[in-house]
């Protein structure tokens, strides 16, 4: 089946916005408590904070989305849209 | 109208304090049996139950067809790397709302992607939070008086669910409340 390719246009939209999206993540982050979790916990914290996809991030820490959603609230870390 | 509804709008919504708009704005919404599984957290499953009791939320029957549309899907857009992964139940979501022609409540990032350039799926129509709560404006399902009023609320989902909408489509449904409340 042929892959279906957005145009380049599109592709350096979103790069921006992945960029803009990435730092909000960062400077509302807080790092303290990122810092003191466990390590598979922190590790979904940091995928989070660099790629804003919780599913995967939940996948990494080994919870439901739901659960890893109580844990980037308390780490502060927002869900840009 | 018909919703369908996807694992992290459901999380986000079911913890916002004006929850109860969204089962005034869509007669039906559909969930697939594996965003279900993905509930856990007090509040989610609270809220799933009560709009399940009320026949809001209904669990869409997933068929064969649909399950061969996926895999044609996922085939056509995975391994790009500026689309954020699209796991399964997001792909699943985008399918009930292209066969139930309805509106696809979803702030993933992913999805919003593929609607803006696959041919089959560019017409569905994807909603985020801030989409829904501007819908309940021009409903009569949230007064406001003003762009300040709206603003307000908008403040309140973000504050309740930890979100940050972007400025610019801030601006742009300030700007349609606006023309709408001049009207």
């Amino acid at each position: 089946m042929d892959k279906v390719i957005p145009p380049k246009e599109l592709i350096e939209k979103w790069k921006r916005e992945d960029e803009e999206a990435r730092e909000i993540r960062r400077r509302m982050a807080n790092w303290d408590f990122i810092n003191k979790q466990p390590p598979r916990i922190r590790a979904a914290l940091l995928y989070f904070i660099e790629r804003g996809d919780r599913y995967v991030a939940a996948q990494i820490a080994g919870l439901t989305v739901d659960e890893f959603n109580e844990i980037r609230i308390k780490a502060n870390i927002p869900v840009v849209v | 109208m018909i919703g369908v509804i996807d694992t992290c709008f459901l999380i986000d919504w079911s913890r916002f304090r004006r929850r109860e708009i969204l089962e005034k704005l869509f007669n039906v919404l559909l969930i697939h049996e594996e965003v279900l599984r993905q509930i856990r957290s007090e509040s989610a499953i609270g809220y799933v139950s009560e709009l399940f009791t009320k026949g809001v939320l209904r669990l869409y029957p997933w068929s064969n067809m649909d399950e061969k549309e996926f895999i044609i899907l996922r085939s056509q857009v995975s391994s790009n790397s500026r689309i954020p992964s699209l796991e399964r139940p997001d792909l699943l979501c985008l399918i009930i709302a292209y066969n139930s022609d309805a509106v696809l409540l979803s702030e993933n990032v992913g999805i919003h992607r593929v609607v803006q350039y696959h041919p089959r799926y560019s017409h569905v129509e994807v909603w985020i939070a801030l989409d829904v709560i501007e819908q309940s404006v021009y409903k009569g399902l949230i007064k406001v008086d003003s762009e300040e009023d709206f603003l307000s609320i908008v403040k309140e989902y973000e504050l309740d669910t930890h979100h940050s909408f972007r400025k610019n489509k801030v601006r742009s449904a300030i700007e349609r409340v606006r023309e709408w409340l001049m009207r």
